[in-house]
C-alpha cells in the first residue's frame, strides 16, 4: 500500500462530506467499535488518512446492504487482520473541469500546477495573498490549496477568510506542522510539505468529489 | 551603555556584555554549517513579541521551506509564534531571482511597514552581492538598506558565509555595529567549534575564542574561562578543612588545610592519590560539607566498589560524582558542568582526578594554564577547597611535580612516592609545601588498609 494512503490528512468534517455520513455517526462508530481510529493532531483533532476513508466507505456499503453496524465493523476488522484492505478506486471521469486555485510560492506552484493539469483540473496560480484574493473573488474555485506561510504567514488569514465564504474546499499546506491551526480555521485537509504529488492529487480529487470513493456514496444517508 | 537585545543564551550574553546591540546592524559570519541560521532564529524567537514581531528573510542560499523544516525540530521553535505572527518568515528568493536590488528595497520597505518588526534576520546577506552590477551600486544599496532598517528602529541580524579572514574585505563589515564569527578549528585531529566576537561598537566583550556546540536547544556557548587576576581583597577563610587522615592533619599544622586552598597530590600510578581525594571528600561529608568528585578515570560502578571497600558509599548525598570520558571532552564546556554542580550542591570541597587527564583534553598547554588559574581563583574566592591529583611517570625520585607550572598555583603540595626497602616497595608521603602554615617536610611511610590511608613512621635515612 503506498504510504500516502496512510498519511493523516482529512478533518472529520471533510470525511463526513465525502461519505455523506454525519460527523456524529463517525464519532459513534469510532467509540463503539474502535476499528477505524483516526490519528490526532497535537491539539487532539481527528485526522483521517485516505485508507481510513476507504475503510469507512466499506462499512457504509455493508450497512446499506442490510448488515448491522457492529457486523460491518467486525467484518472490516477481520479483513484488516488478514490484510485484505479495501482498495482505493480513483475514477478518471470528470463531467466538467474543476478549478483549483493554488496560493503558493514560485517553484512549488509551477510543480503543482503541472500535476493538477495532468489530472484534468483547471488551475489558477496566485503567488501572494493579494493575488489569491483576487482570483478567489473572480473565478470561484472549487478547491483552494493555500500555503499558510505565503506572504509572511498571511495564509492563515486567507484560509479563515475563504472558509467563512463556504464556497470552496480548502487544503492547507505548510512546511511546519500546522494541522490544528488549519483545521480550526476551516481547512478540510492539511498536508505537510514537502508535498507528495500523488497524495496531493488524490486529496484534491476526493475533495472535488471526482474520485469513485466519493461518487459511489451518492446522496444516500446512513443513520448510526 | 547601548541598549541590548538578549540572545536567550546566558553564556553568549555574558560574552556580549548583555546581548547583541539593539537597533543596530549585527553580522553573524561563518562557513556553511557553522550554525548561523540556527543562532539567528534562536535570537529571533527569544525576542519575538506581538507588537514587534521578528522577521526572518531567506534569500537564495536555502529555500525557506527547508529552513523551516529543520528549525521546527529545534526546542526554541515555537509554532504558535509562527501561527500568531509573532515571527514572520518570508522568502525573498523570488524577488532576488527575477528582479533587481531596487525591487529588493521596495520589498523590504513594504515588509517593514506591514510587519513592524523588532528584529530582522537576513539569511544570507551575500546573495545581494550577486545582484549588484558593480561595487558602487552594491554600496549604495547597502547604505540605503541600513538607513531604512535604522529608521524603522529594528535590530538587524545579517548572516553571511564569510570566514574570519575575509571579514575585513566586504563592505558590510564597515557598516556592521557588531560582528560575531562562527568557525570550525581542527585541534589535534578534533573538530572544535569556536565563536569569536570581532566587533561590538561602543562596548567591551569577552575576547578570544569561545567553544560552542550545536544542539537541539540551539547554540550552546561556553565562555572561555579566562578571568582576569582579581585584585580585590576577599575574605580569607579562617576555617580549616580536615584531610580525613588524622595523622596528615597533624603534619599540616594540626587541623588540616585552609578552607578554600588548592592542594596538589602528586605521585605515580596506583600509589593512592584517588584514595586521598576520597578521604578528603568523605571527611567533608561527615562534617556536613558537601563535595564533588570530578573524575575521568573510573567508571561509576568501579568507583563505587573502591569506595565501598573503605566503608564509604557513593550514594552519600554529600558526595556527588561527576564522571566524564575524555573522548571529545572540552575543558571549557566541562568546567561549566563542574561549576554548575558545585553551585547546585553548595559544595565546599572539590576533587579533580586527575590534572593529567584534563591536560590531555586541553591540548594547548598555554591555554590550560590560563584556564586552571581562573578556575583556582574562582574556587578560592568562593571558599571551595580544591584537591587536584597529578600522575607522574617516575616511580622513584620524582623529576618534576607537574608539567604546567600548576604547582606554584597550589597552596599545598603533597608528594606520594615509592621507596625501595630491600626487596619491598614502601609507600611514602611528604608534605612539600603548605602556604601560610607550618609543616614538617619529612618523608613518612604509609599503608593502605581497609581503614584507608594510615600514616606511619618517619622514614629513617638510609643510603
Amino acid at each position: 500500500m503506498p504510504t500516502h494512503e496512510n498519511r493523516a490528512v482529512y478533518s472529520i468534517g471533510a470525511v463526513a462530506r465525502m461519505l455523506a455520513v454525519p460527523v456524529s455517526t463517525l464519532r459513534a462508530w469510532e467509540e463503539r467499535y474502535g476499528v477505524v481510529t483516526p490519528s490526532r493532531s497535537e491539539g487532539a483533532q481527528r485526522l483521517y488518512s485516505r485508507g481510513q476513508v476507504e475503510q469507512l466507505r466499506y462499512v457504509k456499503e455493508k450497512i446499506e446492504s442490510g448488515m448491522s453496524a457492529a457486523d460491518a465493523h467486525r467484518l472490516l476488522a477481520q479483513d484488516l487482520q488478514t490484510g485484505q484492505l479495501p482498495a482505493t478506486q480513483v475514477a478518471h471521469d470528470a463531467d466538467r473541469l474543476p478549478l483549483v486555485l493554488i496560493a503558493e510560492r514560485d517553484a512549488y506552484a509551477a510543480n503543482l500546477e503541472y500535476f493538477l493539469r495532468t489530472e484534468g483540473c483547471e488551475v489558477a496560480v496566485a503567488m501572494n495573498a493579494t493575488q489569491a484574493k483576487l482570483h478567489f473573488d473572480e473565478r470561484g474555485p472549487d478547491v483552494v490549496l493555500i500555503d499558510l506561510l505565503i506572504s509572511g504567514g498571511a495564509g492563515f488569514r486567507l484560509l479563515a477568510d475563504f472558509a467563512s465564504r463556504g464556497t470552496a474546499r480548502l487544503v492547507a499546506v505548510s512546511a511546519i506542522d500546522s494541522a490544528d491551526e488549519a483545521l480550526r480555521l476551516g481547512a478540510a485537509a492539511f498536508l505537510r510539505k514537502p508535498l507528495e504529488p500523488l497524495l496531493l492529487v488524490s486529496t484534491i480529487r476526493d475533495l472535488l468529489g471526482t474520485s469513485a470513493l466519493v461518487r459511489s456514496v451518492g446522496e444516500q444517508r446512513v443513520k448510526s | 551603555m547601548n541598549e541590548r537585545l538578549p540572545s536567550g543564551n546566558r553564556h553568549l550574553d555574558a560574552i556580549l556584555n548583555g546581548g547583541l546591540l539593539k537597533n543596530a546592524i549585527n553580522l553573524i559570519i561563518g562557513i556553511p554549517g557553522s550554525g548561523k541560521t540556527i543562532l539567528s532564529q534562536q535570537i529571533a524567537f527569544h525576542n519575538a513579541v506581538s507588537e514587534r514581531p521578528a522577521l526572518f528573510l531567506s534569500t537564495l542560499s536555502e529555500p525557506l521551506d527547508k529552513v523551516l523544516r529543520y528549525a521546527e525540530s529545534l526546542q526554541f521553535f515555537d509554532r504558535a509564534a509562527v501561527h500568531k505572527g509573532r515571527i514572520v518568515y518570508e522568502d525573498m528568493g523570488q524577488v532576488l531571482g527575477e528582479q533587481g536590488l531596487d525591487d529588493v528595497m521596495e520589498f523590504v520597505d513594504r515588509l517593514l511597514k506591514d510587519v513592524n518588526p523588532g528584529v530582522v534576520v537576513i539569511d544570507s546577506f551575500r546573495a545581494f552581492h550577486a545582484l549588484a552590477p558593480d561595487v558602487s551600486s552594491f554600496r549604495r544599496f547597502l547604505y540605503a538598506l541600513t538607513r531604512r532598517l535604522t529608521a524603522a528602529s529594528t535590530t538587524s541580524i545579517w548572516n553571511a558565509p564569510y570566514s574570519r579572514a575575509q571579514a575585513v574585505d566586504e563592505a558590510e563589515f564597515a557598516v556592521a555595529d557588531g560582528i560575531i564569527a562562527l568557525d570550525l578549528k581542527l585541534v589535534a585531529a578534533r573538530e572544535l567549534r569556536v565563536l569569536q566576537v570581532m566587533k561590538l561598537r561602543g562596548s567591551g566583550f569577552q575576547s578570544g575564542e569561545h567553544v560552542y556546540r550545536i544542539t537541539d536547544a540551539g547554540l550552546l556557548v561556553f565562555p572561555r574561562l579566562a578571568d582576569a587576576r582579581d585584585q580585590t581583597r576577599y575574605e580569607l577563610s579562617a576555617g580549616r578543612s580536615e584531610s580525613g587522615i588524622a595523622a596528615l592533619d597533624d603534619l599540616l599544622g594540626g587541623t588540616g588545610y585552609w578552607s578554600g586552598a588548592t592542594t596538589l597530590i602528586v605521585g605515580p600510578s596506583g600509589i593512592g592519590k584517588t584514595l586521598m581525594g576520597l578521604h578528603f571528600l568523605y571527611e567533608g561529608a561527615r562534617v556536613g560539607e558537601p563535595g564533588v568528585l570530578a573524575t575521568f578515570q573510573e567508571n561509576v560502578s568501579q568507583l563505587s566498589r573502591i569506595a565501598a571497600s573503605f566503608g564509604w558509599s557513593i550514594e552519600d548525598k554529600n558526595v556527588k560524582v561527576m564522571s566524564r570520558g575524555l573522548i571529545d571532552l572540552n575543558i571549557d564546556e566541562w568546567v561549566y558542568d563542574l561549576l554548575g554542580l558545585v553551585d547546585a550542591t553548595n559544595s565546599k570541597r572539590v576533587v579533580i582526578d586527575s590534572l593529567s587527564d584534563l591536560l590531555t583534553a586541553a591540548v594547548d598547554p598555554v591555554r590550560f594554564r590560563e584556564w586552571m588559574s581562573s578556575l583556582i581563583q574562582r574556587f578560592t574566592r568562593a571558599g571551595v577547597s580544591l584537591m587536584l591529583t597529578n600522575e607522574v611517570p617516575d616511580l622513584f625520585q620524582l623529576q618534576r611535580i607537574s608539567d604546567e607550572a600548576i604547582s606554584h598555583l597550589a597552596d599545598n603540595v603533597v608528594l606520594l612516592q615509592y621507596v625501595r626497602e630491600g626487596a619491598e616497595l614502601a609507600r611514602t608521603l611528604t608534605v612539600l609545601k603548605t602556604r601560610a602554615m607550618p609543616h614538617r617536610p619529612v618523608i613518612h611511610r604509609y599503608e593502605i588498609t581497609s581503614q584507608g590511608f594510615v600514616l606511619g613512621d618517619v622514614m629513617p635515612l638510609t643510603g
